[in-house]
């Protein structure tokens, strides 16, 4: 072997192995995870004989191997980065439901409108434009 | 109007909000504001101009908090109108009322403020052919037809408030809100208002870049719905 082939095949058993130890792994859909291990392996074979890419490549019409190497990586990297964007988007979605609530709550408290009946003593701000007399059922919460 | 509630987005205006909050309270007490993790003292000034302060931990945008202030004040006891309102001066209070008795003498669930019906004071020539693009884009898009498509002024009922779902945090929510208009199927009509371009609001208002966003996130909506 190579020194190249070396560095390059531990350096894909490193990222399958943190892959394999990140905690929140099974909340990865299977099929990502089929096809991560396939990639891997195909890598693996890839760098051990280069020829075999060139022999694909000739086979689906592309002609040189590593021109079907670039059109392979700019597809997986085109959909990691739509996969990365919907996870980012998710979560935000989640961040500002969680803030959302979190400031609802927090004015709620400020104004008194516990559900319980509050005080009107322990409220810290009156509520604006309300007198002393506040209802003491509010609409049940959404 | 006690059974009526503003809700105000609030994004660094300290420097107007206090006006704002006490011009809507000579007409009605309840004037929700949603502080959306301002840099400034926009907080102190909502309280101390007797506005609620609902206060997000951080910035996430004015469509964002426009449904946070909207399940606030649907919270308040009696509320059973709402007004969405800008905090930059923009909007008039005469405007709002007026609208309100759209709501009232009609069948409409929400009434959309237009500042092509009525007038928009100081805009440059730039900002209205870019709205009225936005208009246009808005008309091919949506599924219904208006004349203004980016105005922060509207008036709605409590069907509305309990069933709109803001989704969208940014600028592009007045598109979502539209869509969501032709899809929960909301009975509209549209009311001429005056839109002030003061400088103060100019210079705080939104670059001619962000059409571009709202565009194409417009579009990615319309193909992932
Ligand atoms: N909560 C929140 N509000 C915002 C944010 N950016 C702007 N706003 C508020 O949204 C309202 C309108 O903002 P503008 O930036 O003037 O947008 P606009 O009125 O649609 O655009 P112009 O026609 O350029 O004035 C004001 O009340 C702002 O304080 C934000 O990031 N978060
Ligand atoms: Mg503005």
């Amino acid at each position: 072997m190579i020194l190249i082939q070396v560095i390059l095949i531990l350096a894909f058993a490193a990222i399958f192995l943190v892959a394999l130890r990140s905690r929140s792994a099974h909340s990865v859909n299977a099929w990502k995870k089929i096809a991560f291990a396939v990639l891997m392996v195909v890598l693996v074979i890839a760098v051990l004989a280069p020829s075999m890419v060139g022999v694909v490549a000739q086979a689906i019409g592309v002609g040189r191997g590593t021109d079907l190497v670039l059109y392979l990586v700019s597809v997986t990297f085109a959909f990691y980065v739509v996969n990365q964007y919907l996870h980012a988007q998710e979560a935000r979605n989640q961040l500002h439901q969680l803030a959302r609530r979190i400031a609802i709550i927090e004015a709620q408290e400020r104004y008194g409108m516990e559900r319980l009946t509050v005080l009107a003593s322990t409220r810290t701000t009156p509520a604006p434009g309300t007198t002393a007399e506040q209802p003491e059922t509010l609409p049940p919460h959404a | 109007m006690r059974d009526v509630a503003f809700v105000v987005p609030v994004y660094n205006e300290a420097e107007v909000i206090g006006s704002v909050i006490r011009g809507v309270l000579e007409t009605c007490p309840h004037v929700v504001c949603v502080n959306d993790g301002s840099s400034d003292d926009s907080a102190d000034r909502i309280l101390e101009a007797g506005g609620y302060l609902v206060n997000h931990p951080i910035n996430m945008g004015q469509g964002a908090a426009l449904q946070t202030g909207i399940e606030f004040a649907r919270l308040l006891p009696g509320v059973t109108r709402f007004v969405t309102f800008d905090a930059d001066g923009q909007h008039r209070v005469e405007d709002a009322v007026r609208m309100l008795r759209v709501l009232d003498s009609t069948d409409v669930d929400i009434v959309l403020g237009s500042r092509f019906l009525g007038e928009a004071i100081g805009a440059s020539r730039a900002k209205r052919m870019l709205l009225k693009a936005a208009v246009r884009f808005s008309n091919l898009t949506s599924g219904i037809r208006l004349t203004d498509a980016h105005n922060g002024l509207r008036v709605f009922n409590r069907h509305v408030a309990d069933t709109l779902r803001i989704t969208a945090p940014d600028m592009t929510h007045a598109s979502e809100i539209i869509e969501l208009i032709a899809h929960n199927k909301y009975r509209f009509v549209e009311v001429a208002v005056t839109i002030d371009y003061s400088d103060y609001s100019v210079a705080k208002g939104q670059p001619a870049v962000n059409a571009v966003n709202i565009a194409v996130d417009t579009l990615l909506r319309k193909v992932s719905r």
